[in-house]
């Protein structure tokens, strides 16, 4: 009886892990193929020889080094700036009992239930009149502010968790309270710190809709973007694209790899505690 | 001491302020007006009111039937939080006792949790191909099927198809959270249990579940929200087609802004979103009693 639950166990984790990994196989396969090899039948699921065609033909025929690079700039200057931001906000909203707190966070939690093409065109509208459309500077604020609700929630969640009486020793030595926040507070919170700007990261790594709208040139395109405008690219077939799409996947899973604990921790104890 | 410092904590917490107010709550102001406006971006000249009208044109829509969309949108968010939570809390279960490279273990099966939804439609549109495609060669390989079936391209397999890409993106969520919570059900609750004899299924029905319920219900609540809203994976893998029997009212959204530009009739539908998950939240949170949502 013991054996066969253990040998089901075994089993079923198993199952789970291949079901996991398939796609990520699949594609980074496809990736390794080579033009040729993509279309041919019977299917292949171990490529005869591993050709990095593909890659070369992404990187020739796209620009993808200027789309990386963007993606790159963009993403990790709004996770810092949600972070900066949300870094005193949840603390304030963690140790201040002003009256609307709860408003707060209600308006807090209101915008993740707003479709982003509700607001798109407005905000369009508002970059458009101080001539801000297709710069990544633009993108890097957008995402900033797309980060800072859930980042603010999370933020508190890990603030509250420090007691209060740390900073109160500080401040009864004569520590001014932006020296005890940063003396004894954030060293404290470090590791949930480090899940917010993960969590950023990641989500404005992948963010498509927002950054369609607002960079239209070439030059300033993102990941996302790019990959969107291979769907319809003369010239452009799966083997470019599984090309644009391993590399568009790995660092938010290499940043995935190193965060998991934090992430896991932030999310689970800040924002939705059981 | 609370208020002692309240210049820092005003000034703390202002750029919070603006950012949210200035470029979210300034912009749903105008999508809301916008929805009752006929606002074309082709011809933005002839901006007007135009009452409910922008509402009625999408629900009497022809060629996109809005019951279709509406059910589609209810299978969608339904189905995927059901096999998402369930092999979540599943996975969860797997994970609770350690073993050797559990850690390693769950990178690998969580990994999915960090990608974006829009390369995962694109991955999984490639698996799903009909001609090239490696579910079919699996399935005939395995003589379940003896013809290609074209999952993105027939509308009897298209929503499934969409449906379980979500569910494979969905599952590390759950696993993770569901994890996070079950590690903190105290052991002793299991040992008493243990005592009087009760079995693996009397346990997790009597005392996981029960201890674990909050964060059932802010998972829940969360995603639901959260795959309503998500029209990406549906975007890369069939745009809302084909035939409209992919298309969710996010799709929907997509469609009149980027195909029609008709970003008044699009913002309707946006105000029809709200209006349904805010309902939902208020229903939810009062049947599930959970009075204040623990943030």
């Amino acid at each position: 009886m013991k054996i066969m639950t253990k040998f089901m166990k075994v089993l079923a984790l198993m199952v789970y892990l291949v079901f996991a990994l398939i796609p990520l196989y699949w594609i980074i396969i496809t990736s390794l193929k080579g033009p040729k090899e993509i279309y041919t039948f019977p299917i292949r699921y171990l490529p005869t020889s591993i050709s990095l065609q593909s890659y070369k033909r992404l990187f020739t025929f796209t620009n993808f080094t200027i789309y990386f690079r963007n993606s790159l700039i963009v993403s990790l200057s709004a996770s810092f700036g949600a972070l900066l931001i949300t870094m005193f906000s949840g603390y304030a909203i963690s140790r201040y009992g002003f009256k609307f707190k709860k408003y707060m966070l209600l308006a807090l939690f209101f915008t993740q239930m707003i479709p982003t093409f509700m607001i798109m065109v407005p905000l369009y509208t508002i970059f458009s009149k101080v001539g801000m459309i297709n710069k990544l500077t633009t993108l890097a604020i957008l995402y900033t502010n797309m980060m800072i609700p859930f980042s603010a929630i999370m933020a508190k969640g890990f603030f509250d968790r420090i007691p209060i009486s740390l900073e109160e020793a500080a401040l009864i030595d004569g520590c001014s309270r932006v020296q005890a926040l940063f003396k004894i507070v954030i060293p404290l919170t470090l590791p949930g710190l480090s899940a917010i700007f993960s969590f950023s990261f990641v989500n404005t790594w992948n963010e498509l809709f927002l950054a369609v709208m607002f960079m239209n040139s070439d030059a300033k395109m993102t990941i996302p973007v790019a990959l969107n405008s291979f769907i319809s690219k003369a010239g452009i077939g799966w083997d470019i694209m599984s090309a644009g799409l391993v590399i568009a996947l790995l660092p938010t899973m290499v940043v995935f790899a190193f965060a998991q604990r934090y992430i896991v921790a932030g999310l689970t104890k800040g924002a939705v505690k059981g | 001491m609370k208020n002692k410092n309240s210049k820092i904590f005003w000034i703390m917490i202002t750029p919070t302020f603006i950012s949210v107010i200035l470029l979210t709550y300034v912009p749903i102001l105008k999508g809301f007006i916008i929805a009752f406006q006929n606002y074309n971006l082709f011809n933005l000249s002839n901006v007007h009111f135009i009452g409910f009208k922008n509402f009625w044109a999408v629900f009497s829509d022809t060629n996109f039937n809005f019951l279709r969309i509406l059910l589609n949108t209810f299978l969608w968010v339904v189905i995927s939080l059901f096999f998402q939570f369930i092999l979540g809390f599943g996975l969860a279960l797997l994970l609770k006792k350690p073993f050797k490279g559990r850690g390693v273990y769950s990178g690998l099966v969580f990994y999915p949790w960090a990608l974006s939804g829009f390369a995962i439609g694109l991955v999984w549109a490639w698996m799903f191909n009909g001609q090239f495609g490696m579910i079919n060669d699996i399935l005939k390989r395995i003589g379940l099927i003896h013809r290609n079936i074209g999952f993105l391209s027939d509308p009897k397999y298209a929503l499934i198809s969409v449906i379980t890409t979500n569910i494979w993106y969905g599952i590390p969520f759950f696993a993770i959270m569901l994890l996070a919570a079950l590690q903190s059900v105290p052991t002793e609750l299991y040992e008493a249990a243990e005592i009087d004899g009760a079995g693996s299924f009397r346990k997790l029905f009597s005392i996981t579940i029960p201890y674990i319920k909050p964060t059932i219900i802010n998972t829940t609540l969360l995603r639901a929200i959260w795959i309503m809203n998500f029209p990406e994976i549906i975007y890369a893998m069939t745009s809302g087609g084909p035939a409209n029997s992919t298309n969710i009212l996010a799709t929907q959204m997509i469609n009149k802004i980027y195909n029609f530009y008709d970003y008044g009739q699009g913002s309707a539908i946006g105000l029809v979103i709200m209006a349904i998950l805010l309902t939902y939240a208020i229903i939810y949170l009062k049947v599930t009693s959970l009075k204040e949502l623990e943030l």
